[in-house]
């Protein structure tokens, strides 16, 4: 089990991805079927069949928990819809971000429920093929998948004739590692088929055409996790937990000044009551920013904290949700190191495929170089504009549209300590070694 | 057939040469603004392939091989240093094309292909890939699977056991080492018996640097020395 610590939430707040009381053994399939575990699947079979259960996730309102909240539903159509001879159906669980947890305490903690839910979204689109894909650091998240994988087959749940006779559902756990890059979602069919990590233009999306051709649907583990929830509990009383554009709960990483840990929200919570899961900044402290959404997150002030946590109101304020990572800085963090070094992560990792990809993110993450050593150039604040709406507007894969948030919302909402930085080359937290600084302290 | 008199004039053709040419030397250079200005360029027109340095020096190729899978004749392949700092293969000049062709027709036919650009890769005992490549059924949708397979047995992929790969399995050399060179896991040089010890602790060295620039970053200490 994960050393991963759980955030209490207030009691009013629904608990659909993480049970309530931890189970002794998570892969109990027992104990786990008394709870309630693959009560959603048997509905489906029995009493929903296909369409119903598309139907049923439509109503819900569902929106994937990947990061960039597409309708659920409209993927299982357009995946059915393809004639195809076969179909398959992916959970990504790689977890990319590196500093956030949420998804790997999900696969430790309630692995029947993201396996029922692979098994609910194969049967609804007539796939015969479903993968976990997971990191291949992973060792108890793994051994826990595997374990669990087994039992649900050996359950009759998977496997052979699992949907009726003739009608099988091939389960199988895989592990890839790598690249940061590998959590979205071409990509990770790409290294799946055991070829090179770069995305794919889009049309034709995954959902029509995918794995090696075929029509597939790649989920986020909590978007496969709700699922079963769905069926069970009905659409309506989904959709009134969280917000009306996107109901439900989503995981978030929270780390702040007396905490750090996973949370399960309802998605539409304030951006304060997210941050203050993990304490204040208190004292002598003063909270100066939130970075949300993970490495290529947007990096928000303090009066932005009311903004709802939902896919829109995020990207509207310059943020997005991404990997569910919410991190407090309080007023010893500076904007422009904190951005550089978020932006040089993802140059680092761009694949390399495009222009904007290759050229457009190193020279971005330069110009945040520049700022934190005190060398910036005249201009340099234009052309960070000029190139960040460049890359946006001609970027092959999100990656390097989320590349951009870093600087342009610290642009946005710091500007002024931008600018402490590029005329005066001075740094008002002290973190940076601005050039006339530096070349003293060479000495 | 009528001819232009002044074209029977001995060493008339040479002096008109001459002339074009210094005609040519005081006309003002041409710098089209392309994309915005597009030169008329004859439809066969496939200008000559060359590598290009950016304002620091650098070479501008990422060896993604992208250019070298695009090529319907693979007469392009790549050498240089990759995006891991990594020198690798070679560039075959527009001038030797037509020796590039007949070399690739050599490697779709699955002999080894004689390349002197590789000769100082050689000398690892392929025995371990066919092995290797038996256990997955000789099936190039393994391929990052027999990749990983290589580097545990070799400790690295050496160059020789990738063109093995490639030679038995069927599939181009430039695939094989464009998927290689992009996950972080997979090298290409035996690690030092030192740095081995400090990669085993540091599985995730570019995730373990982001996380501490960003804890660096975060608890306001700045940078190196916090
Ligand atoms: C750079 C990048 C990284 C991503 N990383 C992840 C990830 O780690 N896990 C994940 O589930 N989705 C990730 N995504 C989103 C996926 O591409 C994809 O949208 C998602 O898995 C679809 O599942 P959903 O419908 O449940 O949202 C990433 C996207 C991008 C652009
Ligand atoms: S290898 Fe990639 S970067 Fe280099 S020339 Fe070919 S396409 Fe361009
Ligand atoms: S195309 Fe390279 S990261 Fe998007």
């Amino acid at each position: 089990m994960t050393d991963v610590t759980i955030l209490p939430t207030p009691r009013s707040w629904p608990a659909i991805l993480l049970p309530g009381k931890d189970a002794a053994d998570p892969t109990d399939l027992e104990a786990a079927m008394a709870a309630g575990a693959f009560a959603g699947l048997r509905l489906a079979l029995r009493d929903l069949g296909a369409t119903g259960t598309t139907a049923a996730i439509g109503a819900s309102g569902l929106r994937g928990r990947g990061g960039a909240g597409f309708s659920s539903a409209d993927k299982w159509r357009a995946a059915s819809a393809t004639p195809a001879s076969s179909r398959v159906v992916v959970a990504n669980g790689y977890g990319a971000d590196p500093s956030s947890a949420t998804d790997r305490v999900l696969m430790e903690r309630n692995p029947y429920a993201i396996i029922e839910g692979l098994a609910i979204a194969a049967f609804a689109i007539g796939a015969d093929e479903a993968i976990i894909a997971v990191r291949a650091d992973a060792g108890a998240t793994i051994r826990i998948l595997k374990t669990a994988v087994g039992a649900a087959q050996d359950a009759g749940f998977v496997g052979l004739d699992a949907f009726g006779p003739g009608h099988h559902l091939d389960l199988s756990v895989r592990t890839v590692q790598g690249a940061y890059l590998l959590g979205e979602e071409t990509i990770l069919l790409k290294a799946l088929e055991g070829k090179r990590g770069q995305p794919e233009q889009r049309p034709p999306h995954p959902a029509t055409r995918g794995l090696r051709g075929l029509p597939t649907v790649v989920h986020n583990v909590q978007t496969l996790a709700t699922i079963p929830w769905i069926v069970v509990n009905g659409p309506e009383a989904f959709a009134r937990i969280g917000a009306a554009e996107c109901p439900g709960t989503i995981l978030v990483q929270v780390r702040g000044p007396e905490a750090s840990g996973v949370a399960e929200i309802p998605l539409g919570t304030s951006l304060r009551d997210v941050a203050a899961l993990a304490g204040t900044p208190t004292g002598a402290r003063k909270l100066k920013a939130v970075l949300v959404g993970g490495p290529s997150g947007g990096i928000l002030p303090p009066d932005a904290l009311d903004v709802p946590y939902t896919f829109a109101a995020l990207r509207a304020a310059g943020a997005h949700i991404g990997s569910g990572s919410v991190i407090v800085a309080d007023d010893r963090a500076c904007i422009v190191d904190l951005a550089r070094v978020l932006t040089r992560y993802c140059a680092d990792e761009a694949c390399g495929k495009t222009i904007p990809c290759r050229i457009g993110t190193r020279r971005l993450s330069e110009i945040g170089d520049r700022l934190a050593a005190g060398t910036s150039r005249a201009g340099d604040l234009d052309l960070l504009t000029d190139l960040a709406a460049d890359i946006v507007g001609s970027a092959l894969c999100d990656h390097e549209r989320l590349t951009t948030l870093p600087l342009v919302s610290g642009m946005r909402y710091f500007r002024a300590e931008l600018d402490e930085h590029l005329e005066r080359g001075s740094c008002p937290a002290g973190v940076c070694h601005p050039i006339a600084m530096a070349a003293s302290a060479t000495h | 057939m009528s001819m232009n008199p002044i074209r029977l004039v001995p060493g008339s053709g040479m002096v008109r040469g001459m002339a074009l040419t210094l005609r040519r030397f005081f006309e003002p250079k041409a710098t089209i603004r392309y994309p915005e200005v597009r030169a008329d360029i004859p439809p066969k027109f496939r200008g000559r392939l060359q590598l290009l340095y950016d304002e620091y020096g650098t070479l501008k190729c990422e060896t993604c091989f992208q250019c070298a899978q695009a090529c319907p004749i693979e007469c392009i392949d790549m050498g240089g240093m990759d995006t891991k700092g990594r020198f690798h293969v070679h560039w075959g000049a527009a001038e030797t094309y037509g020796e590039r062709r007949e070399e690739s027709a050599l490697r779709r036919s699955g002999r080894t292909v004689p390349d002197p650009a590789y000769d100082h890769f050689e000398g690892v005992d392929v025995g371990a890939v066919d092995d290797i490549l038996e256990g997955f059924d000789h099936d190039p949708a393994h391929l990052l699977a027999i990749l990983e397979a290589t580097q545990a047995h070799y400790g690295y992929l050496p160059v020789g056991a990738l063109k093995r790969i490639s030679q038995v399995t069927g599939t181009w050399y430039a695939q094989i080492y464009g998927t290689a060179s992009f996950y972080g896991h997979l090298r290409f040089e035996p690690p030092a018996l030192l740095e081995q010890a400090a990669a085993m602790a540091a599985r995730r060295p570019a995730e373990q640097a982001f996380l501490a620039g960003l804890g660096a970053s975060l608890s306001g200490g700045g940078g190196d020395d916090a």
